[in-house]
């Protein structure tokens, strides 16, 4: 099936493959900002005690979790205008995954926070500690250790939902691939292109989390 | 020693990890009916050496033939594993099945006995070890002796020949592990042949027929209790037996 | 103005129940034939072939590395030009219970890693061959490891059979695009989608929890 992948086609597209490309990067890099933001913020929110900061935290946690991000892009696509709000097609995006990698970026730093054992802050008090020395000594460094590499498996599922993008018509890697298929009737060589792009990216963050869970492995607590 | 009298025989068995020599030239005989205690210090080789004896740990160079079988012959290995009982340190009960049921596991699947027929054999031995108000409990009920004590049940329930123990009072508190030792200590009267790593060299005076000690993967000393504690011949024997006598 | 939209959108009733059923029956169906063969992917990698594992993992990660759309393309487009012609429902099964497998593939084998080696030589000295080791010791207690996962699984299914409606199969997101056509209420019509989703995925996400909570409390 590969044997007759046209090659030559697929070098004449190149130029808008790598456009592409590196659209897909910084719609993602965007995304990331904006999720590890809301993530943080939605986390602090979580974990603090007044009810009524936690419970607008915990219900944009679960309506996220519990609905698919084509709807949730869908619904800004079409329902901001009628608000009144205008916005490009690949901003709408970034919100929307943003948004979306957000609620999973808060439920992982909050597990990262919440996996600390309880003997750690008490040996923590018994050598004097304050409250404020013992999160910046003692629980945030382990806390953002063990996120690192979940926050990493969340940025993978991140450049894969950004293709979605494309169906709200913002040109990004999945988009440019099926120019190939559109302008020449060549899905295979669009689709095959489009996947290389991806995989890249997959391989180039999962060796990353490789490295870094294989650097700061913390004995005993995988 | 007849030849039809013997249960284990290895013969120049070595073994490596890697480039740690774990078992150096073993050659031992075990008769049928007797009872080998093997003690050394963590790191001889004494759970390795048992562990060959129902082939979970493979070795590289000499013969070991366990009831008349060839332990090279991997194919008559799982036929041998069904006569040879093996009781863990750490009990390896079956979490997600009850006492009657892990000690039926496999007499039904691989003996293939019938449901109801490994129930009385598994019924009678769960009683054997004094745990028969505990058939239906799981394992995480139990506490660690009575635990030790369904993993014995267990072996026991597939009939074997042979009986072999590695470490199998080390995980327990102090208070349980007599009631571990007495189910040992019983088994060994009746007759079964048995190969115990342990310290605990009160049951080696009570049943042991020799007393075997291990070094860096070496079996340094072999003698009957009475010799082995009172007059031992290797220097690295008495002082291991100084460390451990003397708490 | 709200009254008024709402009613024409509760109009449109029939097509939503209908997306509502094919987003179910295709996760369903996906999930059924995705376990089926995630487990044995599971085994396979978690087992003792290095290279058989190898090939699978490298197998697994082309689909965990790649966006759903794109799979759904390829199936969707691809495999026409090999000549295996599928409707958009048959594509997105075999693209969905294809992408569970994968998943599935890699938490089975977690779970099968995770079941102590004590297990496995406990059974392996009571003289049970590999099979009976599998099915009478091994998966019983990676299944109860792994059933949280499996549930949020579904969940990340339901959600990712969305995509689906890129090539035009009716299902919920699609009937919500289909409305939003004449009735431009983009927030109330995919609100009303996103609640159809939240009430099937809301209580999976909670028993996947209540789960996971009572597997760590049986493991004390």
């Amino acid at each position: 099936m590969l044997g007759g992948l046209n090659t030559r086609v697929m070098l004449e597209y190149l130029p808008e493959i790598w456009q592409g490309f590196l659209s897909t990067l910084w719609l993602s890099a965007a995304g990331f900002l904006g999720a590890m933001a809301l993530g943080v913020l939605a986390c602090a929110l979580a974990i603090q005690p007044l009810r009524w900061l936690r419970a607008p935290a915990v219900a944009y946690v679960d309506v996220i979790r519990a609905t698919p991000l084509l709807a949730q892009l869908y619904f800004l696509y079409f329902g901001l205008p009628r608000l009144g709000i205008v916005l490009p097609e690949m901003l709408i995006g970034i919100i929307a995954l943003s948004l979306n990698s957000g609620a999973y970026m808060a439920e992982i730093i909050r597990s990262g926070i919440l996996s600390i054992p309880r003997g750690q802050v008490e040996a923590g008090m018994s050598t004097g500690l304050s409250y404020l020395q013992r999160m910046r000594l003692i629980v945030l460094p382990q806390a953002l250790r063990a996120t690192v590499s979940p926050v990493i498996g969340q940025t993978i599922v991140l450049v894969k939902d950004s293709s979605l993008l494309s169906l709200i018509s913002v040109v990004e890697l999945t988009r440019a691939g099926q120019r190939i298929a559109i302008d020449r009737f060549m899905p295979v060589e669009g689709l095959v292109a489009t996947a290389l792009g991806y995989l890249v990216l997959y391989y180039a963050l999962k060796s990353a989390a490789g490295a870094w869970s294989a650097r700061n492995a913390l004995p005993g607590r995988g | 020693m007849g030849q039809q009298a013997r249960m284990i025989e290895f013969s120049g068995v070595n073994k490596w990890f890697g480039p740690l020599h774990v078992l150096q030239d073993i050659s031992l005989t075990v008769g049928k009916g007797e009872v080998v205690v093997v003690c050394g210090p963590s790191g001889s080789g004494k759970s390795t050496l048992i562990r060959c004896v129902n082939g979970l740990e493979p070795f590289e160079k000499g013969r070991l033939v366990v009831d008349g079988t060839d332990l090279s012959n991997r194919r008559a290995l799982r036929a041998l594993r069904m006569e040879v009982g093996f009781v863990f340190q750490s009990f390896n009960l079956y979490p997600h099945k009850t006492a009657l049921e892990n000690v039926t596991l496999a007499p039904i699947h691989v003996r293939g006995l019938s449901r109801a027929e490994a129930e009385a054999r598994g019924r009678a031995l769960l009683e054997k070890v004094g745990l028969g108000d505990r058939m239906g409990n799981y394992p995480h009920q139990l506490s660690g002796g009575q635990q030790q004590r369904v993993a014995i049940a267990r072996s026991l329930c597939m009939q074997p020949k042979v009986m072999l123990f590695d470490e199998p009072t080390s995980a327990l508190d102090p208070e349980m592990i007599n009631e571990v030792l007495d189910v040992m200590v019983g088994l060994a009267r009746e007759g079964m042949t048995m190969m115990v790593v342990t310290h605990e060299m009160g049951f080696a005076r009570k049943v042991a027929d020799r007393v075997i000690f291990m070094d860096h993967g070496a079996i340094v000393e072999t003698a009957p209790p009475e010799t082995f504690f009172t007059a031992p011949v290797h220097a690295r024997t008495r002082d291991f037996l100084g460390k451990i006598l003397h708490h | 103005m709200f009254w008024f939209y709402a009613e024409r959108i509760l109009g449109y009733w029939p097509v939503l129940l209908k997306g509502l059923g094919m987003t179910l029956g295709l996760s369903l169906l996906s999930l059924l034939i995705g376990a089926a063969i995630g487990f044995a992917f599971g085994i396979i990698r978690a087992g003792g072939n290095r290279w058989l594992s190898r090939a699978l993992g490298i197998y697994i990660d082309l689909f965990r590395g790649t966006p759903f759309l794109v799979q759904v393309f390829i199936v969707f487009f691809i495999l026409p030009a090999a000549g295996i012609e599928l409707s958009a429902f048959a594509a997105g099964v075999v693209a969905l219970s294809n992408l569970a497998a994968c998943f599935i593939g890699e938490i089975v084998a977690a779970g099968l890693k995770a079941v102590p080696q004590g297990q496995r030589e406990a059974a392996l000295a009571s003289g049970m061959t590999p099979a009976q080791q599998m099915r009478l010791v091994l998966m019983p207690q990676a299944l109860r490891i792994v059933t949280p996962s499996l549930v949020g699984q579904f969940v990340l299914l339901i959600k990712d059979s969305s995509v689906v409606s890129a090539i035009g199969l009716l299902d919920l997101t699609r009937a919500g695009w289909m409305i939003v056509q004449s009735v431009p209420q983009g927030l109330m019509v995919f609100g009303t989608v996103g609640l159809g989703y939240f009430l099937i995925c809301y209580p999976l996400i909670h028993l996947s929890r209540r789960l996971e909570r009572r597997g760590q409390d049986a493991l004390l």
